[in-house]
């Protein structure tokens, strides 16, 4: 028989590991040994205590590995190691700062295992490395415990909410922010908030109150963490579900089984195949759980009006404020966003922003977008109107660049689509004039601010402005000034044209099956409705598919004579015959009683099926676009886009920028840009044949020009002679066109800019 | 043109081949360059050069110093040996270059030391320190023989056995022995003897797999060693005083507390009162009395020592005999214990 190879500590019975592994397979037998070394353990302990910033570590056995021995261990042993966690517990929180880094981060280590290990409870951890992690000048160990203490908090959320344990947490950082409001030891309060929100973990109001308390600190650093919360927290949230969500590839179970049957069968083969059908069930399960009601951080605020005032006049109204204008601008887009979002009244908001807005304040397009986010329907037009003169004479005048002016009109746009009294007519009626502006930026906000007015209030532009629909409206009384305040009878928006749509169908069904189109089928209404409760099924079924062209419509309504008109088709003919005709002679209180009655009718007498909200919510955009077919496709397009933005997404210096950005690109773009589409300089070639030779590669035509540059020259003769041939009154007509052409400066003109 | 062939002739003189004579140096190379340079001083760091030879007692501290913190093991050990040899070569009435109390706590973590020769090397050491100096430093001591009591390795026990021996025999002189009635020294250390003889699991009751390994394994030959040991060391804390009790019958009735108004002989005289330092539990109090650790001893240990001396005497030979000098230091030092707490 062979000798047995034994390790050099084994040789010297040093062998903690040896031994630990020995204990966990039989605890009993091994009580003697284990008592030894915890004496060994506590002995050391002692040597420590007299002296914790020596190393103690010159013999074979470290109390760095005592540590970790008897951890590992502890609950084979529980009664005898009772005393252990809390002497753990006192070494770190008494030396921390002198301890040497390896034996810290093993007693922290430790001190997690044992919570693993159900020895210690979540909360007497936290308890413990709190404190250690606002404390200690080392860097690592505050990385270290920052992690530990995220883990563990994520561990103990995982399988249910532990609220218990949450609320000890989440007072503990509160306190710690209001205790010391100049301090930045807060900061750790903010980034374990910041995280826990975005894992979903904290997803109640009390998170948003310690945030809220780190807005309002004297510290810049806890304030911007604050902040920023509120701006980004909740995109950041749902950014990682997203990425969560995408992570999980699935697995395909057919070629697993199909597997399982060729393969040869091992007991891992099984395993594994047994976890495969345990994740997808679990995948199933998860995707139809309901989803979880997550409140925007900025919906879960108490005494929202409290806190923006609180934020305004601390930091922004405040002149002994330490904020820079980074800063600054982060609590106001804060500020307006909360203002705009839960229509708060600070009046002295908007005379703050005064000063602010010229061209040449850095970073004026966030305070033009901060500005317009803070406007909403309840803020006085007085206050707003001194500042929408501000901008028009600052930003938009023919002095002024191309992009400053296409500013101007698209925050005075933003500004009047949520407050429209705050214009007054000639000022309208100038900055309308734009829209003959060759800066193509300015011409799009010169438009977008006259169609804005079209529909918001007509009566102030010019009545060759007006349009056709807006002028017929005027006519007819359908559209009417609003006051100030003024608020629509309570209704739901397009349930009209659900019913509308709902009768159709119901006729195209009875069509269907002979039956007279009027007439009422309640038992087949029903069990329809019931087919048509959920969303997916639905939304198969109905629209087969098909998708609705909009360009179609004008045909379609054209051969109006068929019998049996489509669901489709009754739609659009109803909604455009609505749009075209509005000058009934019909007194307008009439036709308001009868369509609240309407409303009434379906919405008082029927429960909506998510199905039905969502037909709804369809039917409502496809009217909208249907109402702006007049214009071109961008304007549509815009108009989707514009209604596909919520109401609670925050309005950025982007948009206020538009089309012109406002700082010059740099070099390095520049240059990109001059090298785009030239393809690579190996052989030499004109500009013209790289362009024409990549088109080609991709299939396109040539242009008219290069068409007649290559056409033959016998072919072109009849028109060279033709122009021979005009005679004086054409050819006088030519040239006065030419000088008319160029007097006005071009196609376009040179009337605006 | 003249200029012209003046460049062709040096042109041509690049790829002529130099010609090579005997007893001549070798022409350098064209890029060749002087790197010799001249200087006043030339400096090497790290070299301390000195006229005259170090100072007993400067190498004495370096070879301390070498002995406490070096890494490698012989080097330890040399400068052990050489700390040994200089102490014992020393004069007899000469005092130590470096006073004990110094260089004690800088060695005693050496008791835990991993290589068996620097512990050999250490006690030798030890057992040349005056013993008047000791005394203070017991505590600290304790610390590490205590540690070296409970250690993994079977090697370190015993040498902690054998250094308790002699911190027992040379701190004995002294009235009320600090080794037994310093902090946690009465019941911590029998706390350890108690484990290392594998008598503490005689509290619960297990099955007589379990009982006593001691015996078996390796340890076994130490086993009297032990007993030894714990003999000296329980007659250190429950003997009769008998200096003090002369020193009582020196002085009359009326100076009967004659010894408490008079300047402490020891240091740190009001350490049992523990002003300044954390809270003590049972473990690590100050038995100073004889009565106190009679009684300590008697409640917590007193069952599981006369359990263990039981079988040791029924191990017969060098265990058994050593069991019977232990039962009998027991019985001189309980006689007089009455039994009520």
């Amino acid at each position: 028989m062979g000798k047995k190879r034994v390790g050099a500590l084994e040789k010297v019975d040093a062998d903690l590991s040896n031994l630990q592994y020995k204990i966990r397979r039989d605890p009993r037998s091994y009580n003697e040994e284990f008592s030894q070394q915890y004496r060994q353990y506590q002995t050391q302990r002692d040597i420590f205590l007299a002296n914790p910033n020596t190393d103690a570590t010159n013999g074979i056995v470290s109390f760095k590995d005592l540590i970790d021995f008897v951890a590992h261990v502890a609950d084979c042993y529980l009664e005898a190691t009772k005393p252990f966690p809390e002497e753990l517990k006192e070494i770190l929180t008494l030396h921390h700062a002198e301890l040497e880094s390896e034996l810290r981060e093993k007693i922290v280590g430790s001190l997690v295992l044992l919570r693993r290990k159900d020895i210690i409870d979540s909360t007497e951890l936290l308890n413990t490395l709190f404190p250690i992690l606002v404390s200690t000048p080392s860097k690592t160990l505050r990385t270290l415990l920052y992690q530990k203490i995220l883990g563990d908090l994520r561990t103990s959320n995982s399988k249910t909410k532990n609220h218990k344990l949450n609320r000890t947490i989440q007072t503990a950082l509160y306190n710690l922010l209001t205790s010391d409001r100049t301090s930045q030891k807060g900061l750790w309060a903010v980034k374990i908030t910041r995280e826990l929100w975005k894992r979903q973990i904290w997803t109640d109001s009390k998170a948003v109150e310690i945030m809220k308390e780190a807005s309002l600190a004297n510290n810049e650093k806890v304030i911007g963490g604050g902040v920023r919360f509120f701006l980004g927290g909740d995109k950041e949230r749902e950014d990682k579900e997203d990425e969560v969500s995408g992570e999980e590839e699935a697995i395909d179970m057919g070629k697993l089984k199909h597997q399982a049957l060729i393969n040869k069968k091992t007991k891992k083969k099984a395993k594994t195949m047994e976890r495969a059908v345990d994740k997808v069930k679990r995948d199933r399960k998860k995707k139809n759980a309901p989803h979880p009601l997550n409140f925007s951080a900025l919906h879960l605020l108490h005494d929202p009006q409290g806190f923006a005032e609180n934020l305004f006049q601390k930091h922004l109204q405040n002149s002994k404020s330490k904020l820079n204008l980074e800063q600054k601008l982060l609590v106001l887009q804060l500020v307006s966003r909360l203002v705009g979002l839960h229509q708060l009244t600070i009046i002295s908001l908007y005379s703050y922003f005064i000063k602010y807005l010229t061209p040449k304040q850095p970073s004026v397009t966030s305070f033009l977008a901060s500005l317009a986010q803070a406007t909403h329907k309840f803020v006085p037009p007085d206050a707003l109107e001194p500042l929408i003169v501000k901008i028009a004479n600052e930003f938009v005048s023919e002095a002024s660049a191309s992009e400053v002016a296409a500013a101007g009109l698209n925050a005075i746009r933003e500004i009047c689509v949520r407050q429209p009294m705050a214009m007054n007519d000639t000022l309208l009626q100038d900055l309308v004039m734009y829209r003959k502006s060759k800066d193509k930026g300015t011409m799009m906000a010169a438009k977008g601010l006259l169609s804005l007015y079209r529909e918001a209030n007509p009566d102030l532009l010019k009545k060759r402005d007006r349009g056709k629909t807006a002028s017929m409206g005027i006519k007819s009384g359908a559209i009417q000034q609003r006051r100030f305040g003024e608020e629509d009878a309570g209704g739901i928006e397009g349930l009209e044209l659900l019913e509308e749509w709902k009768e159709s169908e119901r006729k195209r069904k009875r069509a269907e099956r002979g039956l007279p189109e009027l007439g009422t089928d309640e038992e087949e209404e029903s069990s329809e409705d019931e087919q048509d409760w959920e969303v997916a099924s639905n939304s198969s079924s109905d629209s087969g598919g098909w998708i609705n062209v909009e360009s179609d419509a004008e045909i379609e309504i054209s051969d109006s004579d068929d019998d049996k008109p489509s669901a489709k088709r009754v739609k659009l003919d109803k909604t455009v015959v609505k749009d075209s005709t509005p000058a009934e002679p019909e007194d307008p209180a009439a036709a308001k009683k009868e369509n609240e009655d309407k409303i009434s009718k379906l919405a008082t007498t029927k429960i909506l099926t998510p199905a039905d909200l969502l037909k709804l919510q369809e039917l409502r955009n496809s009217a909208a676009v249907a109402k702006a077919m007049g214009g071109n496709r961008i304007q549509t397009a815009r108009l989707k886009e514009m209604m596909a933005r919520h109401a609670d997404d925050a309005l950025t210096a982007d948009q206020i920028e538009g089309f012109a950005k406002l700082q010059k690109n740099t070099r390095e773009e520049k240059i990109a840009m001059a090298r785009e589409g030239k393809g690579d300089r190996n052989e030499h070639k004109s500009t013209q044949a790289i362009r024409r030779a990549k088109k080609d590669s991709e299939g396109k035509s040539t242009t008219n020009k290069e068409k007649s540059r290559k056409k033959n020259f016998l072919m072109t003769l009849g028109k060279a002679k033709y122009k021979q041939k005009r005679s004086l009154v054409q050819t006088k007509r030519v040239l006065q066109g030419h000088i008319e052409r160029a007097k006005r400066g071009g196609k376009r003109g040179n009337i605006g800019m | 043109m003249g200029s012209s062939m003046k460049k062709k002739r040096d042109k041509k003189k690049d790829f002529q081949k130099p010609k090579l004579r005997l007893g001549k140096a070798k022409a350098k190379a064209d890029n060749f360059t002087d790197t010799s340079f001249k200087a006043k001083a030339i400096i090497v760091n790290q070299q301390s050069l000195s006229t005259s030879a170090p100072s007993s007692a400067l190498q004495f501290s370096h070879f301390l110093s070498l002995a406490s913190s070096s890494k490698s093991e012989t080097q330890r050990r040399d400068a052990l040996a050489y700390l040994t040899s200089q102490i014992s070569t020393k004069p007899v009435n000469e005092p130590l270059p470096i006073p004990a109390t110094v260089i004690l706590p800088k060695l005693l973590s050496l008791l835990l030391d991993g290589s068996t020769s620097v512990r050999t090397n250490l006690l030798k050491l030890l057992a040349l320190l005056p013993s008047g100096d000791i005394s203070a430093h017991a505590e600290t001591a304790l610390l590490y023989i205590r540690a070296g009591m409970t250690h993994l390795a079977a090697d370190i026990r015993r040498d902690a056995l054998l250094a308790l021996e002699w911190l027992l025999t040379s701190t004995s002189s002294n009235t009320n022995d600090p080794v037994v009635s310093c902090p946690g020294g009465w019941v911590k250390t029998l706390n350890c003897f108690m484990t290392m003889l594998g008598w503490a699991a005689s509290k619960e009751p297990t099955s007589w797999t379990s009982a006593s390994k001691a015996s078996f394994d390796k340890t076994g030959k130490m086993f009297p060693q032990q007993l030894t040991v714990l003999a000296h060391f329980i007659r250190a804390g429950l003997e009769e005083d008998q200096t003090g009790s002369i020193h009582y019958s020196g002085f009359g009735f009326f100076q009967l507390e004659n010894r408490h108004m008079m300047m402490p002989s020891v240091p740190n005289a009001f350490a049992h009162l523990n002003l300044f330092g954390r809270c003590r539990d049972e473990e690590g109090e100050m038995y100073v009395d004889r009565e106190d650790r009679q009684r300590v001893f008697h409640r917590v240990f007193m069952d599981a020592v006369e359990k263990g001396i039981e079988r040791a005497k029924k191990e017969a030979g060098e265990a058994g005999r050593a069991g019977a000098v232990l039962q009998k230091v027991l019985h001189d030092g309980m006689a007089d214990f009455d039994g009520s707490d």
